[in-house]
């Protein structure tokens, strides 16, 4: 396997998308899954398990300094942060909201293309702001796969084409054709 | 953008020049300070070096912006509602209870803490000791005013953990907001009454450097989303510390998201949401 990590960034719209691409994956799915979604601010509980119900691998916000492993989801907590550090394994921070944004997305890719380069993946999806755009860059220019989901299928299209204008992305895709992706992953 | 070695002479610089050690802080978290202190003082990591070098109030000054903040009345309501009727309650038949609020931030988990036991008929009793590194921080606590609007989930939250009773929904205590504090909407401001105000001890305290400095053990300890800013072996001695200061079954509040790791784990229990000392 060429590939250590897929981070999925996604805002407005992007529920049912997330919901679609994690349901077609494995219970013993190669990587670790990161998912950083903005979420409504009052709605911080039930989201994991709204998410599990749909899922065959095991899903779970993780606790800062928690070791990553392969085959698990994790969703970054609401009103944190969520970086991966160096030694594999998650750090959580309560800065300030970055673009409105906690977690941010941005902050999340950032961190990834940091610690895995060209052997991460980062998937930006469905959303009504730009958030995104600058950590999906940082991961095609560390060497990463950068993917987006077809602005023509998204709910609010304005995260992906930001995305788009920000770095030459690798793939345009389709929810299933995400999802081909990352069942044949070499 | 700040390199990592840029980010180890910083380190190095500040180490050698006071007290303060960053060495074992959360490198990512850390990096993203150095990277706000770069633009918000407009300089480079050669400047800022200079700076800090040469210019004690400066370096004081970056200290204090070094620390993230973020802090509100009653965070996570499910931690108070089960100190409140899971771990506070134990305590009224004692004649004292020792709290210690550390890495406190601008004061609104203590005033949270306050305004439990004064429900519980604690307050009387209860010695309240609060700390954090950041000086401007303390003095925030002390005062006790918050923006008003920008925080209306203070009062959701206290709802939530003072007049409903989530083990029975038919309970509903009618708890004035002016009990405990004033809202004023025209200046936009909450203000903590004073009886709330004069109670808790202040004091700076590094976890990095500084033990228990209060000559008192514990019942309780708080700190909430401090560690996330250590890596694991800063938080194992910072664990340590508070392992060594609680009493026996005593409990240690931590963040939502945080967790004990190492060794030390083994001297506590976690339950409900908390870490309950064993009774060894």
């Amino acid at each position: 396997m060429d590939y250590k990590a897929v981070i999925i960034g996604g805002s407005a719209g992007s529920f049912q998308v997330v919901t679609k691409i994690i349901s077609a994956l494995p219970k013993k799915y190669p990587l670790p899954v990161f998912l950083c979604l903005h979420r409504l601010k009052h709605i911080r509980s039930g989201f994991v398990e709204a998410l599990s119900i749909k899922s065959q691998m095991s899903i779970e916000e993780p606790t800062d300094k928690q070791p990553i492993k392969s085959g698990k989801i994790y969703l970054a907590p609401a009103n944190y942060h969520m970086y991966v550090e160096l030694g594999n394994k998650f750090a959580l921070s309560t800065e300030d909201p970055v673009n409105h944004s906690r977690p941010s997305i941005d902050l999340s890719f950032e961190s990834v293309a940091y610690n895995y380069n060209r052997k991460a993946i980062g998937i930006i999806l469905s959303g009504a702001n730009r958030d995104g755009a600058l950590g999906l860059k940082a991961i095609k220019s560390a060497g990463g796969v950068a993917i987006v989901q077809d602005p023509k299928e998204c709910q609010v299209p304005t995260m992906t084409t930001a995305s788009i204008n920000a770095t030459k992305v690798d793939y345009i895709f389709k929810t299933e054709e995400i999802i081909n992706f990352l069942l044949n992953l070499r | 953008m700040v390199t990592d070695d840029d980010v180890l002479k910083f380190i190095s610089t500040i180490k050698n020049v006071s007290t303060y050690n960053f060495t074992n802080y959360s490198e990512k978290s850390f990096k993203r300070r150095a990277e706000k202190l770069l633009v918000d003082y407009k300089t480079d990591v050669n400047g800022l070096i200079r700076k800090v070098s040469n210019d004690k109030e400066f370096l004081e000054q970056i200290i204090r912006d070094i620390t993230v903040n973020t802090t509100e009345l009653f965070r996570d309501p499910e931690i108070w509602i089960t100190l409140k009727y899971r771990i506070l309650p134990k305590f009224k038949k004692n004649k004292s209870i020792f709290i210690w609020h550390s890495g406190c931030s601008s004061g609104q988990e203590i005033y949270s803490m306050l305004i439990l036991l004064h429900q519980l008929d604690l307050f009387d009793k209860a010695k309240v000791f609060a700390s954090d590194i950041n000086t401007q921080m303390l003095e925030n606590a002390k005062r006790g005013q918050y923006k008003y609007r920008f925080n209306l989930g203070y009062l959701d939250n206290f709802d939530k953990v003072i007049k409903e009773n989530p083990y029975n929904y038919d309970e509903y205590k009618e708890v004035p907001y002016s009990d405990y504090f004033d809202i004023d909407k025209a200046k936009d401001i909450i203000t903590m009454k004073k009886f709330l105000r004069d109670k808790p001890v202040y004091r700076k305290h590094d976890l990095v450097n500084d033990g228990n400095i209060f000559y008192s053990k514990f019942d309780i300890i708080l700190c909430r989303n401090v560690i996330i800013y250590f890596n694991n072996k800063l938080q194992n001695s910072v664990i340590e510390l508070f392992s060594n200061n609680l009493y026996r079954n005593g409990s240690l509040v931590l963040g939502a998201h945080e967790s004990i790791l190492g060794p030390v784990s083994n001297n506590f229990e976690r339950t409900k949401g908390l870490y309950k000392k064993k009774p060894f």
